[in-house]
């Protein structure tokens, strides 16, 4: 009697120990799935059916890994990725990794806001007020209020994602055809089906979320102790990522590709849910569409001007004053800014901008991650928590597939001719 | 050789060095720095003693006194005139360039990042070569990425400068954050040209357990200094952990009346063994401090004062001053007494120096002084202090016999950690 009364009690310990640690692998994988992210899956989904799922199985693997090596370098050496790629690999790396991932990342925050607009438009609110009036609040909300409330508001409001699930359900997805496709993986060799390939890892694997989860396990100041609970926080990350991902893929599958729908962004993908799957399917996707682009409108611009600002030693933090961190909240200041001007703009080249801030994304991942691989292998800094021969092989292995796959893109347009 | 050559450290690395044949001999990989103690009134210089050589594919240590920097239209060049291997301790006490300072964060006293080291800058001397100053400018930044030149040249046009930034290597500390235990890495004697409450300050923001290292490695004197200039919960934590006999030591260099404040928060047990610990002199005077009451004057005032008898003249004062080298806040106010030790007059070191040395001290001595009675409530000083505008501020029994000082310092410190005290 006593002892079962020992177990529980030590149960709920364990429980509030996970909840006070619990955050830093969720919240990155809630931030994964942006507009950005969204508008891939859907188009994925529209155009190749249950076609490409699979690749969410190795994109779930590689995730997870990466996201243990950027955990376990941040409580091991205390330091974010930026200061270590910084102090490790001098300022020419430094230079040009940073420059082009501030440029990704201005351009990743114009998606944002493009699905702040375009969720909002489905509700039939014009840009030009959903817009500004969403980069003043997430501007307030860093610079002057409270944004550790914020956080857990998101958390929570992140698991409105999951309607995901809801508008998947209402579209009558084809099970077995699902799992077939997951078992024989099928994959359309052409300039258009290796960039939806590379567009869905590169989404679900983005350069600056290795920067951004690194800094918040320091931030929570988590210890080795604590390892296996991160490791949980992360596992439940990456697969409420993946699921997310997955329900996307089947509700914009099992309704546009059947009818034979074609989608540019995922504003249309609510749209075109609306005669398929009923009025309710088609809000509820707008509204995790909305959600999910203002919870990586705050998040994008912060973890940019913060890595930026860690890798050239300036004063950083949502906790600092304005006067004590002024490089910081400009940078923070000024990609929301430009993000929000350029969507505003009348014929903007929005396509473009995302498609470009994408393929400087998926340059950049190898770059950051063989980088990454270097440093947790370096026994100087990592000391006895040095990667296994079984992480190094998945890791080099994902890295080499992405190059590949970059470079077969890249050259696969000159043998068409 | 000129008297001169300055140059950056990005400069210089990857530089292959020549012998005085002209036949290449290996390449510079890192520059390592001592520091040069050079005489006491001086700030300690850093010196380059050594290099990190890669001569074909093994890297070691050379000696950087055979090597000869020259700067020919902008281009260095580096000769050797011989390859003599350094020793391991020389090696262990230095301090790398690149791996220890460049690209590492710079984080001013209270913690707050300021900037990354984007470049060194070394002078060569006659007397040998020596690291000046950290660059922490844009223009620093551009020189590492290989693109300084051009860009300046363009910019020239528009008549725009690339403002350089540096600090001064003086004002550098050279702090390991590698593997999240901050230490200090070399040159200790470095911190030691820093005033004190500096020095207490990095102790403060480098955690509990590292300052202990650094704690036990300055004398006792400095220990004392700096102990003194720390908060209570560093000077407890401290305490607690420095052996008796270190403790106690540190302690007797120390004014009675911190000694006592400290052992007041110390706790009973631990203060009695500290206490029986010190020599008796030092005890006995902490003990009479101890015995008064919080809010009385007697309890922050200091048993280390200078006094005089009325007929020592100004040149035996001088003498004893030079033997006793009395801290500065002890000069703020001297005291004449009878030899019952009764108070008959003040003066200052302003008296001392414009008096002709066979002169009294009774003579320019201020009679009828402002005093303080010990078992005054503490708040009377504050008063007498802003009144006389003093800075010290004689302490005298029923009996106006002399007991002690209290200096405005340790006012304004009481003053503060009340105020705090009563925040929380």
């Amino acid at each position: 009697m006593s002892e079962s009364g020992f177990s529980i009690k030590k149960l709920l310990k364990q429980l509030a120990i996970f909840f006070a640690i619990l955050g830093p692998g969720i919240i990155t994988g809630s931030v994964d799935n942006d507009a950005g992210g969204i508008t891939t899956y859907s188009v994925a989904g529209a155009i190749y059916g249950y076609g490409l799922i699979w690749t969410l199985i190795p994109s779930f693997v590689v995730l997870l890994i990466i996201q243990e090596m950027n955990a376990r370098m941040g409580i091991v050496t205390g330091k974010g990725l930026a200061d270590l790629i910084r102090e490790n690999a001098g300022v020419k790396v430094t230079f040009f990794i940073f420059i082009g991932l501030l440029f990704a990342d201005i351009g990743n925050t114009t998606t944002e806001f493009a699905g702040v607009a375009g969720s909002m438009e489905v509700f039939g609110i014009s840009k030009y007020i959903s817009v500004p009036v969403a980069a003043f609040m997430v501007w307030i909300l860093v610079v002057k209020g409270n944004y550790k409330i914020a956080e857990r508001i998101f958390l929570i409001f992140s698991v409105s994602l999951l309607t995901y699930v809801i508008s998947a359900m209402m579209g009558k997805p084809h099970w077995a055809e699902i799992g077939s496709s997951i078992i024989h993986p099928r994959m359309d060799v052409s300039t258009k089906g290796i960039a939806m390939v590379i567009g869905i890892i590169g989404t679900t694997i983005a350069p600056w979320m290795q920067f951004y989860m690194q800094s918040s396990v320091i931030e929570k100041g988590l210890k080795m102790k604590n390892y296996t609970y991160t490791l949980i926080d992360i596992v439940v990350g990456c697969v409420a990522t993946v699921v997310v991902a997955f329900f996307i893929i089947v509700a914009c599958a099992s309704t546009l590709h059947v009818n034979g729908i074609q989608i540019g962004e995922a504003k249309d993908a609510a749209l075109a849910l609306k005669p398929l799957a009923g009025n309710l399917a088609s809000q509820v996707f707008a509204f995790g569409l909305f959600i999910a682009s203002i919870f990586s409108a705050t998040i994008l611009p912060l973890a940019t001007a913060f890595y930026v600002c860690e890798a050239f030693g300036f004063e950083a933090g949502i906790d600092k004053k304005w006067n004590d961190a002024k490089e910081f909240y400009t940078l923070y200041t000024g990609i929301l800014v430009v993000a929000a001007i350029i969507i505003l703009l009348p014929n903007a080249p929005l396509i473009q901008i995302s498609l470009w801030s994408q393929v400087l994304n998926g340059l950049l991942l190898p770059v950051v991650l063989v980088c990454m691989i270097i440093l947790v292998n370096n026994k100087k800094i990592m000391g006895e928590h040095v990667n296994k021969p079984i992480t190094n092989f998945i890791g080099w292995t994902a890295i080499v597939i992405l190059i590949g796959l970059s470079i077969t893109l890249l050259i696969l347009p000159f043998f068409k001719r | 050789m000129t008297s001169l050559t300055t140059f950056y450290l990005s400069g210089i690395i990857g530089k292959v060095a020549f012998g005085a044949d002209g036949d290449a001999i290996g390449t510079i990989k890192d520059l390592l720095l001592n520091t040069m103690p050079s005489g006491n009134s001086d700030p300690n210089q850093q010196l380059v003693t050594g290099v990190r050589l890669k001569i074909q594919k093994e890297i070691r240590f050379y000696s950087f006194k055979s090597f000869i920097v020259t700067k020919a239209r902008e281009v260095l060049n580096v000769t050797c005139t011989a390859l003599v291997e350094l020793g391991a301790e020389e090696i262990n006490n230095g301090l790398l360039l690149v791996e220890n300072i460049l690209d590492k964060q710079i984080v001013d006293m209270n913690g707050r990042k300021l900037v990354r080291v984007n470049d060194v800058r070394l002078a060569m001397l006659p007397t040998g070569t020596f690291a000046i100053a950290v660059d922490i400018g844009i223009e620093g930044l551009l020189r590492r990425i290989g693109i300084a030149s051009p860009i300046k040249r363009i910019l020239s046009i528009f008549k725009i400068n690339i403002p350089a930034k540096f600090i001064l290597w003086d004002d550098v500390q050279a702090i390991d954050h590698s593997n999240l235990n901050i230490r200090l890495t070399k040159s200790y004697a470095k911190l030691h040209t820093l005033h004190p409450s500096d020095i207490a300050d990095i102790l403060e923001d480098m955690g509990k357990k590292s300052s202990m290292s650094v704690f036990a490695s300055l004398d006792e004197e400095q220990a004392a200094d700096v102990l003194e200039e720390l908060e209570t919960d560093a000077q407890i934590h401290i305490l607690e952990n420095l052996p008796v006999n270190k403790a106690a030591d540190v302690l007797e260099k120390m004014p009675a009346d911190e000694v006592a404040d400290i052992l007041d928060e110390l706790g009973d047990e631990k203060a009695e063994i500290l206490l029986k610990e010190m020599d008796r002199e030092s005890s006995q005077e902490v003990r009479e401090l101890l015995e008064y009451d919080d809010d009385r004057v007697g309890s922050i005032m200091t048993t280390d004062f200078l006094s005089f008898s009325s007929t020592t003249t100004v040149a035996e004062v001088l003498v004893e001053l030079r033997a006793q080298k009395p801290e500065s806040a002890e000069l703020y106010n001297m005291f004449v007494v009878e030899s019952n030790d009764e108070l008959i007059g003040t003066f200052n070191l302003r008296d001392l120096v414009v008096s002709e040395p066979n002169v009294n001290v009774s003579n320019l001595m201020k009679s009828g002084p402002v005093y303080l009675f010990d078992e005054q409530k503490v708040g009377a000083i504050a008063r007498i202090v802003s009144k006389y505008n003093l800075l010290a501020v004689p302490v005298v029994d029923q009996n106006y016999q002399l007991q002690g000082m209290v200096v405005i310092d340790d006012v304004i410190e009481d003053l503060i950690r009340k105020r705090r005290t009563n925040k929380r």
